[in-house]
């Protein structure tokens, strides 16, 4: 981009801490990699106050990221946290780069200390102050959501670019609204958006838009990046498992006294054997490996979609404590097997909400319901195994009681 | 020999085109000054890479 265009910038509109708590790893992690990539300015969230303004601060002073937020005071002097605003040369363009965070939402272990002024308010004196230091270009990072940053943009004026941020569905290609570029979503570091302004002699937009690019294998890493990535993540995940199997003993425990637990397909291919030999043709029967090769094998989110019943009681915990609940399983999709005797009178149909618990946008953005299906379906092979059974046992079909015998 | 002078002015002119090389060389070229291209991202949520 650089080489192509020149006048190029890179910004954040903020949410970049972990959803998980106590991750605190991962989110020193994040800053790290954005300024090695080298991002210009940054938003801030709720989540990114979730581990304290303290710490957020401390890690900010550390990596020399450049966090911008017009609305985020201090409730006792009333003077913004962070910089309001930057401004940003970039070659014949001075860009003008602020903040905003909702008026609506948790602040985080500093929320005592702390104040949301009313995004409007703020909006329109961060844009005076901009075009007063001679800003030529407006760009507002919000963690609004898609409403209020539309709204805002239609009532506040001189603002160039929104990108916006919090819960925000991915659009393609984005919009204008009055004068303003609206980028939409991305989430999950699966987008880049780029938002792209011709501009006059004196460096002021004349026109603008902007589209959302999917970070697909093709595009490449940038060396020093990935290596980064895998150095962080492999002595992540190796930190991960040594606190699981910590935990592993505790929650074995507890899985021991639930009634319902997770079988296993080892048990369900007893009478289900034609399904389990197709189900074993899929990626579905190996999805614990390609955790254990990405190095993943130990990192919370990625474990629920590669394993059975993970945190959910007599589930998966780990591949010491449950390794025949590793993989995706029957019971993912069939549902729990120690409720097997229901599923006679209540089927459970595979619909395409059963896949996108996990196969959604944000984990597998080109997932295609239509074009995937065939490759896990198998046919009611189940009606004949048992009506075999059936013939040969001459009664009962043998159906797994509650409680299974594993 | 020549005048302290011109060897000053011969000085400060090797200057000024040192300088204009280094400035050429440290300063990206502008390939469309008529361009601005803000790259974004947002909620990235920690997610360093995909899970597998």
């Amino acid at each position: 981009m650089h080489a192509q265009f020149g006048q190029v910038l890179l910004v954040d509109a903020g949410g970049f801490f972990p959803e998980l708590p106590n991750q605190h790893d991962v989110a020193w992690f994040m800053m790290d990699a954005m300024k090695l990539l080298g991002t210009d300015a940054v938003g801030v969230g709720e989540r990114d106050l979730k581990y304290g303004l303290a710490w957020l601060k401390s890690q900010q002073k550390r990596t020399g990221l450049m966090i911008v937020s017009a609305n985020l005071l201090d409730k006792k002097s009333g003077k913004p946290v962070f910089e309001p605003y930057t401004i940003k040369k970039v070659g014949n363009v001075k860009v003008g780069i602020f903040g905003l965070i909702s008026d609506k939402v948790d602040l985080g272990p500093a929320r005592d200390s702390l104040v949301a002024q009313d995004p409007l308010v703020a909006a329109k004196k961060a844009v005076a102050d901009l075009r007063k230091s001679g800003a030529t270009v407006i760009v507002l990072l919000s963690q609004l959501g898609k409403v209020e940053s539309e709204d805002l943009v239609t009532v506040v004026t001189g603002v160039d670019a929104v990108i916006t941020g919090r819960n925000i569905p991915l659009i393609q290609k984005g919009r204008l609204i009055k004068n303003t570029v609206v980028a939409y979503g991305g989430e999950q570091g699966q987008y880049v958006g780029r938002t792209m302004f011709t501009i006059d002699a004196k460096g002021k937009p004349l026109s603008g838009e902007n589209d959302m690019f999917i970070l697909s294998p093709e595009v490449g890493e940038k060396p020093e990046v990935l290596a980064l990535v895998k150095s962080f993540e492999d002595a992540f995940n190796e930190k991960m498992r040594k606190s699981q199997m910590e935990q592993d003993a505790q929650k074995q425990i507890k899985s021991e006294e639930s009634p319902e637990r997770f079988l296993g397909a080892e048990l369900c291919v007893r009478c289900h054997a034609e399904e389990g030999e197709q189900w074993k043709t899929t990626s579905h029967s190996v999805a614990w490996q390609t955790l254990v090769n990405a190095k993943k094998d130990a990192t919370q989110e990625c474990i629920g979609c590669h394993s059975v019943g993970y945190q959910q009681p007599g589930g998966f915990m780990s591949q010491t404590a449950t390794p025949h609940l590793s993989n995706v399983q029957c019971e993912n999709c069939h549902g729990i097997g120690t409720q097997h005797e229901a599923f006679a009178t209540t089927p459970h149909r595979i619909t395409e909400q059963v896949c996108i618990t996990c196969h959604k946008g944000d984990n597998d953005p080109e997932w295609n319901w239509e074009k995937k299906l065939p490759r896990i379906a198998h046919s009611n092979f189940s009606g004949e195994t048992i009506k075999n059974m059936k013939n040969k046992m001459g009664g009962e079909t043998g159906m797994i009681k509650s409680g299974g015998s594993r | 020999m020549r005048p302290l002078a011109s060897r000053i002015l011969a000085a400060a002119v090797l200057a000024v085109v040192s300088w204009l090389m280094l400035a050429a060389a440290t300063t990206p070229r502008i390939l469309q000054p008529d361009k601005l291209i803000i790259l974004s991202t947002t909620d990235a949520k920690g997610k360093t890479s995909p899970c597998g």
